[in-house]
């Protein structure tokens, strides 16, 4: 009887539970040991609530620290340990195709100089990725992923690892050594298989294209390559 | 994590029977959540596998201690009424009747009262359900409308 129903639905409403705890200042106490913070970024970090709410919803705390790294799309979260994730080797980076049908299919596309070994077209994120190679799927040297739109990079570092801002034409953040990397689009629903170890990483914004170098590269490779990278 | 917590605190609640061991449920399993956030299947809702996580830690906590709360209504709900023209639907479950269905409620059998509870007060899914009381989807329909059935006798 959906009358039935109905009602207890209106009744639930005024049911009594007690006050929700701020239960994210608790867990960020729990996730998050902070030391003393040698860059401006680490401390920006530190303010980050936890892995969940970053990645499922966009809290103040989100906005705050992306605007100050000058990324609106991707977060950070730093953690005493890094949650279970497949290494780099395991990809799944969508479907190979010619440089120019991923232009054809991505016209925002930015690429390097340099141009990439392979080129993979993935519609595993809303709006698709583009996931230009540089080595073999097997021996990854370089990987550039490329998302538009409102997808989120979520990046979760250890405590003490370093992420800088750079400067790379525009504004960008250097992550420096291991890490682990998840997708997620504005609901919150995750788009990979699973969190993702992800080797140094050089992200940066290019109007609505998120852009993501990643590699065992310095630096300053990782600037010069990123630099070059245009429609 | 904001937009979860509420809904993962209420689910503790119901289930574990008192705010102190539901804060403490939801607590360690927001991190529990986030440690396996790796192992978490892409493209399925996270709602479900929260509520999973944080309602196992409610049982857990529950088998230790006493019994449960009651549910009530708030004080400021029998008010509420008189704020504005009441509804057609409003009117039709207003002051004591509200009370006498919420009795019934908290007259079922416990596995009754939490998918009832589960269902209709939180609003959670039959998916959602299924996962904070770690039952099998048919369980979840089969218990809900046998517990449809006992309110209809009882509230008749």
């Amino acid at each position: 009887m959906p009358e039935l129903e109905a009602a207890l639905t209106r009744l639930g409403r005024d049911v009594e539970f007690p006050p929700t705890p701020d239960l994210a200042s608790v867990l960020r106490g729990r996730l998050e040991r902070p030391r003393s913070w040698r860059r401006p970024a680490a401390i920006a970090l530190a303010l980050l609530v936890v892995a969940i709410g970053a990645v499922l919803a966009v809290p103040p705390a989100r906005t705050a620290i992306l605007d100050w790294l000058g990324l609106r799309n991707v977060s950070v979260v730093r953690v005493d340990e890094l949650p279970p994730a497949r290494p780099l080797s395991r990809l799944d980076l969508g479907r190979q195709v010619s440089l120019a049908e991923a232009r054809r299919r991505a016209p925002w596309l930015l690429v390097p100089d340099d141009k990439p070994a392979s080129v993979y077209v993935s519609n595993s994120l809303p709006g698709g990725t583009v996931t230009l190679l540089w080595g073999t799927p097997s021996h990854v040297q370089l990987l550039l992923t490329e998302v538009e739109g409102m997808v989120y990079i979520e990046k979760i570092v250890q405590t003490g690892a370093e992420v800088e801002p750079v400067d790379i034409g525009r504004a960008g953040a250097w992550f420096q050594g291991r890490h682990v990397v998840m997708f997620s689009d504005r609901n919150g629903t995750f788009h990979e298989n699973r969190g993702r170890l992800a080797a140094s990483t050089l992200v940066w914004q290019v109007g609505d294209v998120t852009l993501r170098l990643e590699g065992r590269i310095s630096k300053e490779e990782a600037l010069r390559i990123g630099r070059t990278a245009s429609n | 994590m904001r937009a979860h917590q509420g809904i993962a605190f209420r689910t503790a609640y119901l289930v574990a029977g008192n705010a102190s061991d539901a804060e403490d449920a939801a607590q360690d399993g927001f991190v529990k959540a986030y440690r396996a956030l790796g192992r978490f299947r892409a493209g399925s809702p996270f709602r479900p596998w929260l509520l999973q996580i944080v309602a196992n830690e409610a049982r857990n906590r529950r088998r230790s201690s006493g019994r449960r709360a009651a549910l009530s209504l708030r004080a400021a709900a029998e008010e509420s009424s008189g704020d504005a023209a009441p509804s057609p639907e409003g009117a039709l479950l207003a002051g004591e009747d509200r009370e006498r269905l919420l009795a019934a409620v908290n007259g079922l059998r416990e596995e009754e009262r939490l998918v009832i509870a589960c269902r209709f007060f939180l609003e959670l899914s039959e998916e959602e359900t299924a996962a904070a009381l770690d039952l099998r989807l048919g369980t979840v329909k089969s218990r809900t409308s046998r517990a449809l059935e006992h309110l209809r006798e009882a509230y008749a």
